[in-house]
């Protein structure tokens, strides 16, 4: 009994926790639930209630593993989608429990790889205490499942005796490979970080007996499990376009398609980091750094300083070529200037405050064994104490003291208010056009409000806006406005397709608001 | 319509989800060797060869084997070991007089240069068979180990002092050495032939060894005599009495030790032609049939041993059912109409296949590197093509081993040897391993 206590468990054990509390206080009230979170909720509620991956049209433009997995989860509960309150923070627990998992194995990957407790616990510390990082892992992300399936795809490769050239049971590399291939399943991006496993893995065993095997059957593994996405379009009669055409101009009208839809996805580009008003520094500059600078600049830094020192070692520090290419790799990705989204940062953070986490330990390998501690203690106690660094204590307007916004400010409760509203004052077979957070809730819950769709639907897919609305602002009678419902509607517009839906709202009269700070919700009636 | 439409559906459901467990399984047991290192390291010979101290009795029961016999004598004569701790019996029935002529000249001119540990052991009663010479041999020798080799093998000639050493240390009383296929590129079906060997002896066979349910080969196994008169010889009215005998033996609770060391197998060659190679497999297949029939294996003493005999004996019946279905589940997913999830769950055992495809090709080159031989790039293009082929042969060779069980036909096919690894495998025989003392 006393051997499990060892004083590494209790590392763990206080690393999970620290990532259980940061995560899950104040989990429910902040940040405010955005458009995504709503639409994966939705489509796990087309899974449940539908049998189907999507109550709309299911255009592959992601694969489903992630909201599967969101579904699989409301089917065990007992309350299904109201368990925890309301359809979002439902899906919000979920994520709680995906990133005590997460953190488990950040520790333990960062443990083995740098040999070093020290490494371990500032890697899970960045991971579970940076702003940026509970910003976004507290919501209902894509990302935030696939980055637990990639890190236990590490774990398995990192298990065993010994990572850097210890045998490896082919039975691990098998899962690994499974889970590998769930985490393209869950998130496409995923297959970013192919290069850096394959680069462990043929590190690891070659040269070792089970060196082909394992090869090919990581390899057979993760393909195969990501082939049922294709194999899922096939049985559907919807891998090809009609008349195989790619053209980008002219996207099939008679049915959706795996291919087309990829072919679409590798062409969306929006600028590479070259551009100046590229995604990659209008998010960096705009919602990344304000939250937090410190593990952008210095994971970034180390990311460079442990690839640099990993590859000049000779394969004495393999791990920081690891650690460095794991980081770098999704780091291209981010910077190529694909299509992006300001929650795109997830899978970059836990390799920076790995990559952090490795640095501090070599540095502090230069100490003697029994003060390697302290300065890992004194930069957690910095970062948590000091409100300069604004990790967990800030300062306000007034100069005082207080916790950071993550652990104070509720925000979610106007979006409750509205809810509230709308089923006190609106009638059930009213056509409502809405942002996708609250989808689920309105379609879940009795009583239904069936005609109410999502700006995005309303504008794209033609069942709605043409069979029920047929595309005419007075078909609608309210819209109900979630924060900068405006500006997306707009950037949503450039080829007209919501012009109607704007003439609606100029054409309506506000019937409910709310404000705090820079959030605004509100309800107009259409004045049809 | 409807209703037969729905039973079809659903059975085949069931048999996908049965089937991609067996063969998940299998797959299993075909890595078993490169899934620990344990398993790796257990398998190997000793480093190192203690003084020869176990006698053994080397029984070659021969059938019209003219063209060999002479050659697999002079291997046995020739290996690693003081000819005093050997006794050499060719067994013969009486009429087959080509191979006792073959054997008789043999041993005279091995009598002229001093060697005179061989004879020629001859039976002239019923059954005309394998086991029966054995248990004739078994009765007219003496010595402390007795083993068996087939006329075509080609044996290592330090094989004694590996089971010598591994008898003393290891405190084991049957050993089961490794038996090779070697000619892969000999016809279509030889690479899959010989990489089902590959994989039975080097890993498939060590996780029986483990669970305690060995059904041993055919050659290159080794008795410690009391053993094997405990167990009452062999099965003669069994087509697969090796496999009994290790069944029998399994359940006196007597350990196995399987060896596998890519140094020291017994090199033996693919059958000649496909009428042969579906001869050999019916007997196989109806071997395992009566094996299980006759219920020696009820006395395994775990459940999982007795579990694992009945999956190992009915095995070539699921391999018939598997490489049917494949097709049949193919079928299904693009002519039924079936929901999405119940497709993807009958494509499920095609993947398992694929895995399977996967591991003979990965198995060829590790069998290749093991033996220092290069395959060109057809040779996997060869497989790709033809395992499914493969499979319905085997599969064909199952119904056939069903259909003469059920009719009672019991008689002995005998494959043909022609010898066809030996011209390639020859030279690279140099006697390996050191002597202590």
């Amino acid at each position: 009994m006393f051997g499990w206590w060892r004083f590494d468990r209790i590392l763990l054990l206080a690393s999970v926790a620290a990532g259980a509390l940061t995560h899950g206080y104040n989990l429910f009230n902040y940040p405010l639930y955005i458009t995504d979170e709503g639409i994966y909720i939705q489509q796990a509620w087309a899974v449940l209630r539908e049998d189907r991956l999507s109550p709309y049209t299911y255009f592959y433009d992601h694969a489903p593993a992630g909201w599967l997995a969101i579904a699989t989860w409301v089917a065990l509960l007992p309350g299904q989608f109201q368990t925890f309150g309301n359809a979002l923070n439902t899906g919000r627990a979920l994520m709680l429990v995906c990133h005590v998992i997460s953190t488990f194995l950040l520790y333990r990957i960062t443990q083995r790889l740098s040999g070093s407790r020290v490494s371990a616990v500032v890697a899970t510390f960045f991971f579970n205490v940076s702003p940026l990082a509970v910003f976004y892992q507290r919501e209902v992300l894509l990302d935030n499942v696939m980055v637990m399936w990639l890190l236990l795809a590490v774990f398995f490769l990192t298990s065993g005796r010994e990572w850097r050239d210890g045998d490896l049971r082919i039975v691990t590399v098998i899962l690994s490979g499974l889970a590998f291939g769930v985490a393209v399943l869950t998130k496409e991006n995923a297959l970013f970080f192919a290069p850096a496993l394959t680069y462990v893995l043929f590190k690891r065993l070659r040269g070792r007996m089970n060196y082909r095997f394992s090869m090919g059957f990581w390899s057979f593994s993760a393909i195969s499990s990501i082939s049922i996405y294709f194999l899922y379009a096939t049985l559907k009669n919807e891998l090809l376009p009609s008349n195989f055409s790619f053209d980008l101009n002219n996207p099939p009208a008679d049915h959706v398609s795996l291919l087309y839809s990829i072919w679409w996805q590798l062409h969306r580009g929006e600028g590479t980091i070259l551009d100046a008003s590229s995604p990659v520094w209008r998010f960096s500059l705009g919602a990344w750094l304000p939250k937090d600078s410190f593990i952008l600049a210095a994971g970034a830094a180390a990311t460079l300083v442990n690839l640099a020192v990993g590859l000049l070692s000779h394969g004495r520090k393999r791990e920081g070529t690891i650690v460095g290419a794991l980081a770098l790799s999704y780091g291209v990705y981010l910077a190529r200037g694909s299509e992006m989204l300001e929650f795109y940062v997830v899978p970059l953070l836990p390799f920076l405050a790995m990559n952090i986490g490795l640095l501090l330990g070599w540095c502090v390998a230069v100490l003697p064994n029994r003060i390697r501690a302290i300065p890992a203690i004194i930069l957690v106690m910095v970062f948590t104490l000091n409100p300069l660094w604004g990790y967990v204590l800030v300062i306000d307007e007034f100069g005082h003291v207080v916790p950071h916004d993550l652990y104070k400010l509720g925000q979610t409760y106007m979006q409750e208010q509205q809810l509230q509203w709308i089923r006190q004052n609106v009638p059930p077979d009213a056509k409502l056009i809405i942002d996708d957070d609250m989808w689920a809730d309105l379609h879940d819950v009795k009583p239904y409000y069936r005609f109410a769709h999502s700006h995005f639907k309303a504008a794209s897919d033609p069942d709605v806006r043409d069979k029920l609305f047929g595309k005419d602002w007075r078909n609608i009678d309210f819209i109900v406005m979630s924060n900068k419902m405006r500006d997306a509607m707009t950037l949503n517009n450039a080829d007209g397709s919501e012009s109607w839906i704007l003439q609606a709202l100029d054409n309506s009269t506000r019937v409910w608001s709310v404000q705090h700070g820079d959030v605004e919700l509100e309800v107009d009636k259409v004045n049809g | 319509m409807p209703v037969l439409l729905d039973v079809f559906v659903l059975g085949s459901l069931v048999l996908s989800i049965l089937l991609t467990i067996q063969s998940a399984y299998t797959l299993y047991l075909m890595l078993y060797t490169w899934d620990s290192p344990e398993s790796h390291s257990a398998a190997k010979a000793p480093a190192e060869f203690l003084p020869p101290a176990r006698s053994f009795t080397v029984m070659l029961p021969a059938r019209h084997e003219e063209d060999v016999i002479q050659t697999t004598i002079e291997r046995v004569v020739r290996a690693n070991y003081p000819a005093h701790l050997l006794e050499i019996v060719v067994i013969c029935k009486t009429d087959d007089q080509g191979t006792i002529a073959q054997a008789e000249e043999k041993i005279a001119r091995l009598r002229s240069e001093g060697v005179s540990n061989v004879n020629v052991l001859t039976f002239s009663t019923p059954p005309t068979n394998k086991p029966h010479g054995l248990n004739v041999g078994l009765a007219a020798t003496s010595h402390q180990i007795v083993t068996i080799f087939d006329s075509e093998d080609d044996i290592h000639p330090d094989i004694f002092n590996v089971v010598n050493t591994v008898m003393l240390t290891e405190n084991v009383n049957v050993v089961q050495s490794g038996v090779q296929l070697m000619n892969y590129d000999s016809n279509w079906y030889s690479t899959l032939n010989v990489l089902e060997y590959f994989f039975w002896f080097k890993s498939r066979l060590h996780y029986h060894a483990r669970a305690g349910m060995t059904p041993l080969g055919g050659n290159t196994v080794f008795f410690a005599r009391n053993v094997l008169e405990r167990a009452g010889g062999w099965d003669e009215r069994n087509l697969t009495e090796d496999a009994d005998v290790g069944i029998r033996i399994s359940s006196m609770r007597e350990p196995v030790r399987v060896v596998y060391d890519d140094r020291y197998v017994t090199r033996e060659e693919t059958p000649p032609s496909l009428n042969h190679f579906i001869r050999q497999r019916t007997r196989w297949s109806q071997g395992f049939l009566q094996t299980l029939k006759k219920g020696d294996w009820t006395r395994l003493p775990t459940f999982e041993q007795r579990l694992l005999a009945i999956y190992t004996l009915m095995f070539p019946s699921i391999q018939t059912v598997l490489g049917l279905y494949v097709v049949v589940s193919l079928a299904t997913m693009f002519t039924i109409k079936t929901p999405v999830l119940v497709a993807i769950t009958l494509s499920l055992p095609l993947y398992l296949l694929l895995a399977h495809l996967l591991l003979a090709i990965i198995g060829l080159y590790e069998f290749a590197a093991a033996h220092h031989l290069k395959p060109t790039w057809t040779t996997p293009l060869v497989m790709i093509i033809t395992y499914l082929p493969y499979q319905w042969v085997l599969s064909y060779a199952s119904v056939r081993a069903t259909i003469r069980e059920l009719r009672g036909i019991n008689n002995w096919e005998k494959t043909a040897h022609v010898g066809a690894h030996r011209v390639e495998s020859a030279p690279s025989r140099s006697a390996a391993g050191a002597k202590i003392g």
